[in-house]
């Protein structure tokens, strides 16, 4: 991993949201992946920075009134995938990337 | 209730009512300018134009809730009518407790929320809305007495002139601003037929739901019994919370109650829950509906409809036997 300290502190605190917060509370999620997981990928695979960015982004989605559903990071780094004319839009994906499973995304 | 401090001020609720201060100002100026209009169409200034003012409120308030009340009742039968194809997808992944499945499964949930435009976490903000708007209103209609003492700062269209205005008000020789043990006989007499309406209606809302609202397999047992019997638990505690309160509340209160009960009466008859008496009342009153509508149409009714299929199919039992035929693609070569 090649992470700044401040990614790493960064997801560090998401899991610990995750272990002692989220855990006690009923699953109330209108997208997938919950948001928290969204920051933590987002956060891991771009950086602080504009890993943040597209968390807060994701955070601000999350509203009465919007549709909900499944909403990955995208692949490639844009603040406009979720519109269709972007290049960095993806259609839902119903079965997992190979690449987003947990044994090769911690090595 | 001690008269000479305003309570709802004080402590946690206090910080509470002061972040509603927005909510509470608009209020003010609702009433304010109802209460103009009904001057200006030459009802007396104080009297019965303040009563039909909290009236009004309570009036608008309800209306600006109810679409937000109706999206979230069908969102709620969205969700009552996904329950199968959730059932199937359980189904589907059931017994197997992998992280690679576990993830497929809420994949496939949340594409069917999507795409069905229904949303598990999307139902409970009206509620968390209309909690505040209902205690801003509650509290206006407290601070007026102590805003016309000057014991409390003006608030919105209510200066103390105004205010005072308001507290002279009487029905039937009651000032708005008396409570219970304040009141003359007829004041208690009046505030008794307030509070027994009051109780009356949420009384018969809760009746109304348990009897016709609750689908069939949950109307009996224990759980049940213990419902029924808690119906009576609101109306109790309303009688004792009743007699602190201000009249110009208590006007508010029954309004609201009336309100909700015939918002829920209206729901039963309109959106009832699938599998509950009321849906089955729904079913046969659609059925006949549509049974008119066909008639007045020209069209054959749903029975005779039936009984037509039901010749032909045995018409093709006669000629064709009971073999079924199999199924061909379309583009198949001989």
């Amino acid at each position: 991993m090649n992470s700044s300290p401040v990614a790493r502190g960064m997801g560090r605190a998401i899991r610990w949201y995750q272990r002692r917060i989220s855990a006690n509370t009923p699953p109330r999620c209108r997208y997938y992946p919950t948001c928290s997981r969204y920051a933590y990928e987002a956060i891991e695979r771009f950086g602080a920075l504009r890993g943040g960015l597209l968390a807060t982004l994701r955070l601000l989605r999350c509203r009465p009134w919007s549709r909900g559903g499944i909403d990955d990071v995208p692949q490639r780094y844009s603040v406009f995938y979720r519109f269709s004319w972007s290049k960095a839009h993806e259609e839902p994906r119903l079965t997992p990337l190979a690449s987003d499973s947990k044994e090769t995304a911690t090595q | 209730m001690n008269q000479n401090q305003f309570m709802l001020d004080r402590g946690l609720f206090g910080w509470i009512y002061k972040l509603l201060t927005p909510v509470e100002w608009v209020m003010t100026q609702v009433m304010n300018l109802f209460h103009r209009f009904l001057v200006f169409l030459g009802m007396s200034p104080v009297g019965l134009s303040w009563i039909l003012s909290i009236i009004f409120l309570v009036v608008v308030v309800h209306a600006l809730i109810l679409p937000m009340f109706v999206r979230q009742m069908k969102s709620m039968r969205r969700m009552q009518a996904l329950q199968p194809k959730m059932q199937h997808i359980q189904q589907k992944y059931k017994g197997k407790s992998d992280p690679a499945s576990k993830e497929a499964m809420s994949r496939e949930m949340t594409k069917l929320y999507q795409d069905n435009n229904a949303n598990p976490a999307g139902s409970c903000l009206p509620m968390l809305i209309q909690g505040p708007v209902f205690m801003s209103m509650f509290y206006v209609l407290s601070a007026i007495p102590f805003i016309a003492r000057g014991e409390r700062a003006a608030l919105g269209a209510f200066d103390r002139a105004t205010a005072q205005n308001f507290s002279a008000t009487s029905v039937f020789g009651l000032r708005v601003t008396t409570n219970f043990s304040e009141a003359d006989t007829t004041g208690k007499i009046i505030i008794s037929v307030f509070i027994a309406l009051m109780c009356i209606a949420m009384w018969y809302q809760q009746f109304n739901n348990m009897r016709k609202n609750l689908p069939r397999a949950q109307m009996q047992g224990q759980q049940y019994k213990i419902q029924q019997a808690m119906t009576w638990g609101f109306p109790i505690m309303y009688i004792f919370s009743g007699i602190t309160f201000p009249f110009a509340v208590l006007v508010y209160w029954l309004t609201n109650n009336i309100l909700n009960m015939l918002r829920s009466l209206w729901q039963v008859y309109a959106l009832p829950t699938p599998g509950s008496p009321a849906a089955e009342e729904k079913e046969i009153r659609d059925h006949d509906h549509e049974n008119e509508r066909r008639k007045a149409a020209g069209e054959i009714s749903l029975e005779e409809e039936k009984l037509v299929k039901a010749r032909e199919a045995a018409e093709q039992r006669e000629t064709e036997g009971y073999q079924r035929q199999q199924p061909r693609r379309k583009n198949r070569k001989k």
